[in-house]
């Protein structure tokens, strides 16, 4: 290649590149070092917490503390509507729809006293007495429709609900159980299987002694004459006639409740059942007797 | 202690299995003692635990009546669980609304099977929080397509507007945007199925 040729295309390339300007202009490769080496990330810098302070230190203010204001937590009055609310009782609701429904596909014997063990033998129904769940509430769904005569006890039911099951000739008793009960009532089964002795059924805490004791709420506590007057008061507020259980066929089954200090129908605290050789062991002793006796 | 007693899940810790433990209403301690079986009385103080006489006649049971064959045996088939679910005695009402499944359904080229507690299978899918709801028809068999069209043709006449349907053919179900459970529980019930 002549000298001419590289000229030529020097010229060629200084017309196509950009004029030399305070723009383009640039230091030298290598004419400029740094005196100074930084440690660590980012050349030793603040690590992103900033520069002096609580920030920097990392000493921060207690969670609320507003530099001196009335902090926000403490501007208004405190209102503890959900004070203890993990230690309250839980009733699982059941509704009379629901229990209707599992009457009428013969989940649930009417021949026979219903109580939690047979709701939840329906497998429809599900509580757990571990979560503080102390049983069934009975809600008011499906009143209107509601055409079964029987004998229940649940652990809480509202007035509207009592007043349609004595309306078809029924009777319903509100009953507390507590936990160890409930377990053994979710899976009787289970619990024979052990071979343990049934255990009493415990009398129920003093803030629903009142519950279970008065008349309104038909209490497995209260006094079965006032419970009668009750039942007629009731029929009088809804005007309904109140159908007399003395004269029906199932007088019998109607009539049967549990004793306070019995968790199932018919079999008495103290029994030990043997469900492989089906016998059931009576204790005889007397200090059982005595203290299985309520 | 008393802080983990106070935590949250105190209660449930407390009952945790208990079921097949000694329940603390029951009096069972397996062993019984006499009065006559106490060795230490007040009137000798022994001078160590070992020089004291051993413990005699303990009675190891409770004296207990066995009876064979009770009578209060029913009570315990009572609470025994169902070996199956009962088949449903026909009833001249179900006041519940429940309705048994007709015999004339079978010959229709599609059909819905009732669940194993012989209820309708239609539910109702809420999701997005409650703002996304989904009718869903489970169990369906034969011409699926047809009575997908049913169900469409159903729903614009009570509805009065076209309704978004979806058949999903291997996992035999119907998903219908909207909550249409109940109009489609009746549909069904009408049906026979």
């Amino acid at each position: 290649m002549g000298s001419r040729q590289i000229t030529e295309k020097s010229l060629v390339m200084l017309r196509s590149l950009p004029r030399l300007s305070l723009a383009n202009i640039r230091d030298n490769p290598g004419s400029k070092k740094n005196t100074k080496r930084g440690r660590g990330q980012h050349g030793g810098d603040k690590h992103g917490a900033g520069n002096k302070g609580s920030g920097q230190r990392q000493n921060y203010m207690r969670l609320g503390y507003e530099t001196g204001n009335n902090p926000f937590y403490l501007r208004m009055p405190h209102e503890p509507y959900y004070k203890g609310h993990h230690h309250r009782r839980e009733y699982p609701p059941i509704s009379l729809l629901e229990i209707q429904k599992l009457i009428d596909t013969d989940l649930i014997d009417i021949t026979q006293p219903i109580d939690i063990a047979s709701i939840v033998k329906s497998g429809l129904y599900n509580f757990f007495p571990d979560k503080k769940h102390f049983g069934i509430n009975l809600t008011d769904e499906g009143v209107d429709s509601f055409a079964a005569k029987i004998n229940i006890e649940v652990q809480w039911a509202s007035e509207q609900v009592i007043a349609a099951i004595e309306k078809n000739g029924g009777v319903i008793t509100t009953a507390y159980y507590d936990p160890h009960s409930l377990f053994l009532l979710k899976n009787p089964k289970k619990f024979f299987e052990s071979g343990q002795a049934i255990p009493r059924r415990m009398i129920p805490p003093a803030d629903v002694i009142e519950y279970y004791t008065s008349a309104e709420t038909r209490g497995y506590l209260a006094d079965p004459e006032k419970i009668s007057q009750e039942r007629f008061r009731l029929s009088q507020k809804y005007g309904y006639e109140l159908p007399n259980i003395e004269n029906d066929q199932c007088y019998t089954m109607l009539c049967e409740r549990k004793d306070p200090r019995q968790i199932f129908h018919g079999l008495e605290p103290g029994w030990v059942v043997n469900l492989k050789d089906k016998c059931i062991l009576k204790p005889k002793d007397d200090e059982l007797l005595q203290f299985y006796a309520s | 202690m008393a802080t983990v007693w106070r935590s949250q899940r105190a209660f449930a810790r407390f009952f945790a299995g208990k079921t097949v433990r000694i329940l603390n209403n029951a009096s069972d301690l397996g062993a019984k003692l006499t009065p006559a079986s106490i060795s230490v009385s007040s009137t000798q103080n022994y001078s160590n635990y070992a020089k004291s006489p051993f413990v005699k006649r303990i009675k190891e049971q409770y004296e207990f009546d066995i009876v064979k064959n009770p009578p209060e045996w029913a009570y315990v088939e009572r609470l025994m669980p169902f070996e199956s679910i009962p088949n449903v005695t026909p009833k001249e009402t179900y006041p519940s609304g429940w309705i048994p499944p007709k015999e004339e359904a079978k010959n229709l080229p599609y059909f819905i099977a009732r669940t194993r507690n012989h209820q309708m299978p239609i539910y109702l899918d809420l999701s997005m929080k409650g703002t996304r709801k989904i009718s869903l028809i489970r169990r369906i068999e034969g011409d699926i397509w047809l009575l997908n069209d049913l169900i469409k043709e159903h729903l614009q006449k009570t509805q009065k507007r076209y309704v978004e349907t979806r058949v999903h053919e291997l996992g035999r179900f119907i998903e219908v945007k909207g909550d249409f459970v109940t109009t489609l529980r009746d549909w069904a019930y009408a049906q026979g199925f």
